[in-house]
């Protein structure tokens, strides 16, 4: 069936206990992770202050 | 009146009044009317068994959750299959040559399927967009790609029925006319055109029945994963 998950296997410890490429729920955090990561730099372009440049008077 | 190669493919209309919905509902009034008798005749005990052997096939690989489906996606494939192959007849309107028509079928069909999968089992349904085993630099690069190839299958799913039965109506039209152009000027070449109008004939019939086989069992798949 998909989604077999051989993670039982594994003994993870530290930062690749959530996140790792085997349990489904270390899969599962990396999508969260990137998906954040994107929106998060979405974000940040689209609110940061724009820089104004002063207005240049035709002569 | 001059049709050029592309009338076929008109959305039907009377004096601005469109036909689509009865080039829609038309195949199931060739269906016969349940009755309450047990054994009936022929053509309704023929029609059961087709009906029980593709939805036996469709419901073989899905758990018991996904048997719900079973209405949806049997009636989905008696419906494509009679629109495609009613459609090879002259002068008949095919109405899974329009895009809007299998957008419209493979859009709310595949949304259904992974918001089903997203409501009941979010872990697997989001853990699925990563491969087992990816290594680590490869790991957003590979989301990516797996979520662009999950937004695209509702896409791929309509553009696919699309393109191969407007693809297979359009060739039979070109090649009809260069039999018939042909025929005055070179007979033999006409005949040798015949012969190969034949061949594709057949091969509409069976692209017709496939196409319309092709999108449920995709959508089964799409269901496999998420239910």
């Amino acid at each position: 069936m998909a989604g077999h998950d051989s993670g039982s296997q594994h003994q993870f410890t530290g930062f690749q206990k959530y996140f790792n490429s085997y349990t489904i729920t270390g899969r599962r955090n990396y999508v969260i992770a990137t998906y954040t990561s994107i929106a998060m730099l979405i974000l940040y372009f689209k609110l940061r202050p724009k820089k104004k440049t002063p207005a240049v008077a035709d002569k | 009146m001059n049709l050029s190669f592309f009338d076929q493919f008109m959305s039907p209309q009377l004096l601005g009044i469109p036909l689509i919905m009865l080039a829609m509902m038309f195949p199931t009034l060739l269906l016969p009317f349940p009755t309450t008798r047990w054994i009936t005749n022929r053509l309704s005990t023929l029609q059961l068994w087709f009906i029980h052997l593709t939805t036996k096939q469709l419901m073989l690989p899905l758990n018991k959750g996904g048997h719900k489906w079973a209405l949806i996606l049997t009636s989905l494939m008696m419906l494509l299959l009679m629109i495609n192959l009613l459609g090879l007849l002259p002068y008949t309107f095919t109405p899974t040559t329009q895009l809007s028509m299998n957008m419209a079928l493979a859009f709310p069909l595949w949304l259904a399927t992974l918001l089903t999968g997203l409501r009941n089992q979010p872990t697997t349904s989001l853990g699925h967009l990563l491969p087992e085993g990816t290594p680590t630099p490869l790991i957003p690069a590979l989301i990516l790609i797996e979520t662009t190839s999950l937004l695209i299958r509702p896409l791929a799913l309509g553009v696919r029925l699309t393109a191969n039965l407007t693809a297979g109506h359009l060739l039979i039209q070109l090649i009809s006319t260069a039999t018939i152009t042909l025929l005055p000027i070179l007979p033999t070449v006409s005949i040798l055109t015949s012969l190969i109008l034949l061949l594709l004939t057949i091969l509409e019939i069976a692209v017709a029945m496939i196409q319309a086989y092709v999108f449920v069992l995709l959508l089964s798949l799409y269901l496999q994963e998420n239910i």
